[in-house]
């Protein structure tokens, strides 16, 4: 069945042979004049493909295209293409007529899927037809460096928390120092009745005691200041 | 979109191995060649009328156009446009279009650019395009547009036709059918003249015809012979039909060339000259401007066995007679000659092995002259052909270009005194490459060996012996250390990678020994950016061979030469590239052969029949022939030098997976052209036993089918054809894993038993010796014509499946991951499929651009990669070789013993410097902690200190 196909679709070929071209239009993507020279296009069905470079109006031209279904591929050193599906059937052209003329069908495909799996069209057409092919991307083939940075660094969070308690440590001191003498008599106060050396359970139990409701309505900081050593006092 | 979810997919697959930005360029290397320049088709020519800069344009003897910048030997462009025996190109003046003409394609490409403007095939198969010229005038008005073509055709077809310039559409066309052969056609600017050979039926000489037709019909207007049977037999006694001047010559010899004759074409006068050299002359080159309105000057040169000379003779325009002007003196050795123009004055520079000299065609006065400084590519070699460019001020030359073709293959331009830079275009025809190892290696390698052939006490003496003698190249390496260790720190130094041979602690430098079809031998450094280590020509120790397609064997120390035309293979010292005469001194065994093998296998008559011993012999073990309507298009062996890590691959669940892991396997492909059906065995060669096959249906058996075999695991990939009733097109790849059992932890029924008979490994224990076959196949975007596997020291490193793409011109890197033929099928990996590395089987690879090893580069004509491994384990040596020629080095499982260029040697100082700074500045702080402790505080420890003591002592009592 198959080989009868073929010699019947060979028959064909010899009696006519279609002429399309492949254009590469303008888009942001890709300015076609900047393709390099080795860009061509390929038409494979059996045997060995039909090639066509690129021209320069940058266009693929293939002509003499027997009756057959062809993947068509863009190949090109900077830009991936995306595959074709062409078609090149002989129709008539008034249906009784008996004069046949090859119709050029082109859809979009896809590796990997089944043959009949077409997608959009993308043209339709006698001899001398004006195929689109769109470019997917620009190839990339560097891998980039991962460098050392001194921001990547820093952005650590166990870095970030090291230089914070550095900051403490090494700035406490100075702040103490110049702090008002009001101000500072005061934190001594604080420091004797052992707000800053309470224990943890302590921090936790005033979690535990935090009036939400309070501090939902909006009690204002200095009120909440002055209120801080009452729960130590409650306790003792 | 599909598409897209699809390139994520395999980009998320597998860890992105690309080449890095500031690697490459550096690590790799790439001789993009054209092939041996064409003389009368070799030129320089402005791109377009307006452009400042000429380019060097050529076609090669293998048919390839391209464009060279005369500046430093870049290439422009190219097309290869197939080969053919007769290649032309042409360009009009003042045109931005180059007409090539090769077998029966008529190419018009853009000048600087390469892209196609038109192109014309001749209709009729068989015929090829024999000559090709612009014309340049037409009733002595130029046309500035676009320059029609004039064409000569032979072969089945044979007759002139035009071409028009702009469309490429044919005009007309004059058809041949007197049975003249047709040799060339010359344009006037009122005529065309077409020449042919005229041969009577009786043998004998040949006539020259020339017929004079019309440019605007093609109609012949006149046409006359030329009475040259006396001399002419073959085209070779033709020395020149000339082009575009305004006075076309053909000029003709005889056999003895003893009689040089030239006609101005057009008349029917002969002028006779007799050679003016008593010794006989080997051959006799006419060089004469080509431009319109250049001097009607011409120079005769006459090479000798022993020298050469030349003679300038003059046309006189208005009587039609030509006259000798002045003779230049015979030099020896060998030498060439070019023609250039300046306006209408005509300049010829002669090229010799050690000066280039230019004089004017008017007199013989010498107006420049350079002595030429020598270079190590052109060694030993002399000018073959050349075309050249002259500056000329106040009747002095000022300065001179000449594009060289030598002897060795090297195509160099010599700008006045200086080799600007050398193309190795004997290159371009590489049929076979080989690594052989570097002289200090083998050294090494030998000296262990020694030792380990030794006695405990001779060897630990040998090996001191060797570090005293090692000492001798100290005091160099200290002397170079303060400059190294700069150049490490800076790090931009010249090329860290081009390091001499000696400094290769990496084993990156590798030598690859390469013949081609011409006979040439040559050994390329890929570690230094493919640097020809030495090149001989092989017709030296043959001179009767004529190489075809001469294969390589690499062995320690020297490679094997076999071609059909030699009756022995030649032996060629790897190191020097001198002949070894003596087969005993070199009797060791193969470098890429270790173990003698007992049996080796080899296709005979379409069977693949295994011999004893170690050459085919008439002692047949076994022999495996395809199925009736097969046939056995090739085979592939595991390679002999396959070290493999681990037995076995663990699983997610640490269970182990054990390798089938026969050295002796081989993987036969047999076609069965009508049925559209390729099969494939797996043979084991020691018994000739098929272990498994698989048969795939709808394939095109045209085209390749590429394989290959490493470790437990091979691969295929196939086109599927048009007429098959498959569910889809393109083209697919195959792997498939060889295991010893399909349950983990389970070495199959041989596991238990102490030995196994390779000879008979399925018959003794049934079918379950066999391995357990898995496979998966893909949908790939491109063809594959040829595959081959990473190779690493220890085979610890991952590998990585090398395809060659010729349509996109490049070679691939598939990382073994991708391909794993475990990946589940329909559903998620589990967490312990993941761990493993295995992703979701998705039916097609895309081939993602990071897994490009050529990147920018375009190799085309790749005929075979081979890989070797270096001296760190993370790393592959890879060579392709073909009509181009690229090396790089890859680390499939990243390069993980070696500090990158991403290791920033400045940082690390300014870190341990920045960590020294800290110290200095922490140590008085400790030291006064130190001080702040009081007496008291000593004492309570020590008092401490007793309390423990004592504790102690009760404890120990």
């Amino acid at each position: 069945m198959w080989t009868s196909l073929s010699t019947i679709a060979s028959l064909a070929s010899v009696a006519s042979a279609a002429r399309f071209m492949l254009h590469v239009p303008a888009t942001p993507l890709v300015n076609p004049s900047i393709l390099p020279s080795t860009t061509h296009a390929t038409l494979q069905s059996s045997g060995p493909p039909q090639d066509a470079y690129i021209t320069r109006s940058n266009s693929f031209n293939f002509n003499n295209v027997s009756v057959g279904s062809y993947l068509a591929t863009v190949h090109c050193r900077d830009f991936a293409f995306e595959p074709l599906r062409i078609d090149v059937t002989l129709e008539e052209a008034v249906e009784g007529s008996g004069e046949k003329k090859e119709v050029v069908k082109a859809w979009q495909t896809f590796v990997g899927n089944e043959w009949e799996n077409k997608g959009e069209n993308r043209g339709q057409g006698g001899n001398g037809l004006v195929i689109e092919v769109r470019p997917l991307g620009l190839k990339a083939f560097y891998q980039e460096r991962t460098g050392f940075s001194p921001l990547s660094f820093l952005k650590n969070p166990m870095i970030l928390m090291a230089l914070v308690s550095m900051g403490l440590i090494f700035g406490m001191p100075y702040i103490m120092e110049n702090m008002d003498p009001e101000m500072k008599a005061e934190f001594e106060e604080m420091q004797k009745k052992g707000v800053t050396g309470s224990s943890t359970t302590d921090t936790a139990k005033q979690i535990q005691n935090f009036d939400l409701a309070g501090w939902m309505a909006g009690q204002t900081d200095t009120s909440s200041r002055g209120h801080s050593p009452a729960p130590q006092s409650k306790k003792k | 979109m599909r598409l897209h979810a699809a390139l994520s997919l395999a980009a998320c697959l597998a860890p992105v191995l690309a080449v890095f930005e500031d690697d490459a360029h550096h690590i790799d290397f790439h001789h993009a060649l054209l092939g041996l320049p064409k003389h009368e088709a070799t030129f320089f020519s402005k791109p377009y009328a307006a452009s400042k800069a000429s380019l060097l344009y050529t076609v090669s003897q293998n048919g390839t156009i391209g464009a060279v910048n005369p500046k430093d030997g870049a290439l422009v462009w190219r097309s290869p446009l197939g080969p053919s025996s007769a290649a032309h190109l042409r360009f009009g003046e003042e045109q931005d279009v180059i007409i090539g003409g090769v077998g029966n394609r008529i190419v018009a490409f853009s000048a600087s650019d390469g892209r196609i403007v038109w192109e014309t095939n001749l209709k009729v198969d068989g015929s090829a395009v024999q000559d090709l010229e612009i014309l340049e005038q037409e009733d002595g008005i130029t046309n500035p547009e676009a320059k029609d073509a004039i064409i000569l055709v032979d072969g089945a077809e044979q007759g002139v036709k035009r071409v028009d310039g702009k469309t490429g559409r044919v005009k007309w066309t004059l058809e041949e059918t007197s049975g003249d052969i047709p040799f060339q056609i010359s344009t006037s600017p009122t005529t065309i003249y077409y020449i042919s050979l005229h041969s009577p039926l009786l043998g004998g000489g040949s006539k020259l015809r020339v017929s004079s037709l019309s440019p605007i019909t093609g109609k012949k207007i006149d046409s006359y012979q030329l009475s040259s049977e006396a001399e002419i037999h073959t085209k070779d006694n033709i020395l020149f039909a000339g082009a575009n001047t305004a006075t076309p010559l053909l000029a003709w010899t005889d056999k003895a060339h003893k009689v040089l004759k030239v006609n101005i074409i057009g008349t029917k006068g002969i002028s006779t000259f007799n050679t003016p050299i008593s010794e006989p002359v080997e051959k006799i080159v006419l060089h004469a401007p080509n431009r319109l309105n250049s001097l009607a000057h011409f120079l005769v040169e006459y090479q000798t066995a022993t020298g050469h000379s030349a003679e300038v003779f003059h046309v006189d325009l208005k009587r039609n007679t030509i006259s000798k002007a002045y003779s230049l003196p015979q030099l020896k050795g060998k030498g060439t000659f070019a023609t250039s123009t300046a306006n209408a004055n005509v300049y010829f520079t002669r090229i010799t092995t050690d000066e280039v000299t230019v004089v004017s065609s008017v007199s013989h006065g010498i107006i420049g002259r350079w002595t030429l400084k020598g270079s190590s590519a052109l060694a030993g070699a002399y000018p073959v052909h050349a075309v050249s460019e002259v500056v000329v001020k106040d009747n002095s030359a000022s300065a001179a270009r000449s594009a060289v073709l030598f002897s060795n293959g090297q195509w160099a331009l010599v700008r006045n005194s200086d080799i600007a830079w050398s193309r190795p275009e004997f290159l371009s025809t590489t049929t076979s490459a080989v690594w052989a190892e570097l002289p200090e290696e083998e050294t090494l390698a030998h000296e262990l060996e020694v030792e380990g052939h030794q006695n405990v006490v001779a060897a630990y003496v040998h090996r001191v012996n060797r570090h005293i003698k090692d000492l001798e190249h100290f005091p160099a390496w200290l002397q170079n250390l303060p400059t190294r260790i700069l150049g490490n720190l800076v790090g931009t130094t010249g090329d860290s990678t081009i390091d001499d041979i000696q400094h290769d602690t990496f084993g990156f430098h590798k030598l690859v020994v390469l013949a081609t079809e011409g006979g040439h031998l040559a050994a390329l450094d890929v570690g230094a950016k493919g640097k020809i280590v030495w090149s001989i020509d092989l017709h030296q120790f043959a001179p009767e061979a004529s190489f075809s397609s001469p294969s390589l064997k690499a062995f320690r120390g020297f490679v094997e030469i076999k071609d059909p035309s030699l009756t022995s293979p030649l032996l060629i010292n790897s190191t020097s590239g001198s002949q070894i005469v003596d087969r005993d001194l070199t009797s060791s065994s193969p470098v890429t052969l270790k173990d003698q093998k007992l049996i080796t296998f080899d296709l005979v008559d379409g069977e693949l029949k295994g011999f004893l011993g170690p050459e085919p012999s008439a002692e047949v073990a076994w022999t495996f022939t395809a199925p009736p309507g097969e046939k056995i298009a090739s085979y592939t062996a595991r390679p002999a030098k396959d070290p493999v890590a681990s037995i076995g691959k663990v699983l997610g669940d640490r269970r182990v997976l054990y390798k089938y892991l026969n050295p002796n396997l081989v993987l036969v492909t047999a076609l069965a052209e009508s049925a559209h059906k390729v099969s494939i065995y797996l043979l084991d060669s020691a018994s000739g036993q098929l272990l498994h096959t698989v048969a795939h249906y709808g394939v095109d058996t045209s085209r390749p089918i590429p394989s290959t075999f490493s470790e437990n695991w091979f691969s295929y990939s196939f086109t599927i054809d048009a007429s098959s009733s498959g569910a889809a097109r393109g083209y697919q790849l195959v792997v498939s894993e060889l295991y010893e059992s399909p349950l983990p932890d389970d070495r199959g029924p041989l596991g238990a038993s102490s030995n196994s008979s390779t000879v008979q490994p399925s018959e003794v224990r049934g079918e379950a010796t066999k391995p357990h076959v898995l496979s998966q196949s893909y949908q790939i975007p491109e063809e594959i014509s040829h595959m081959t596997v990473t190779q690493t020291r220890q085979g610890i490193t991952s590998r990585e499946l090398i395809v060659t793409l010729p349509a996109s011109n490049s070679i691939v890197g598939i990382p073994r991951q991708v391909i794993d033929p475990r990946r589940p099928i329909g559903r998620e990996p589990t967490t312990q499929e993941q761990s493993e590395g295995l992703g979701k089987y998705v039916p097609m690879i895309l081939f993602d651009p990071k897994w490009h090893l050529n990147h920018v580069y375009e190799v085309i004509g790749i005929r075979g990669v081979i890989t070797s491994e270096s001296g760190v384990e993370s790393t592959s040596l890879v060579f392709a070789y073909g009509s181009d020629l690229f090396g790089t080095r890859v680390a499939p499982s990243f390069a993980f013993d070696v500090l990158g260029k991403g290791f920033n040697k400045i940082q690390m100082t300014l870190t341990v410097a920045a960590l020294f700074v800290g110290v200095l500045f922490v140590a008085p702080l400790v030291s006064y902690l130190f001080e702040n402790i009081t007496e008291e505080d000593i004492l309570a420890d020590k008092q401490l200190q007793v309390q423990r003591k004592q504790i102690n002592t009760l404890w120990t009592t």
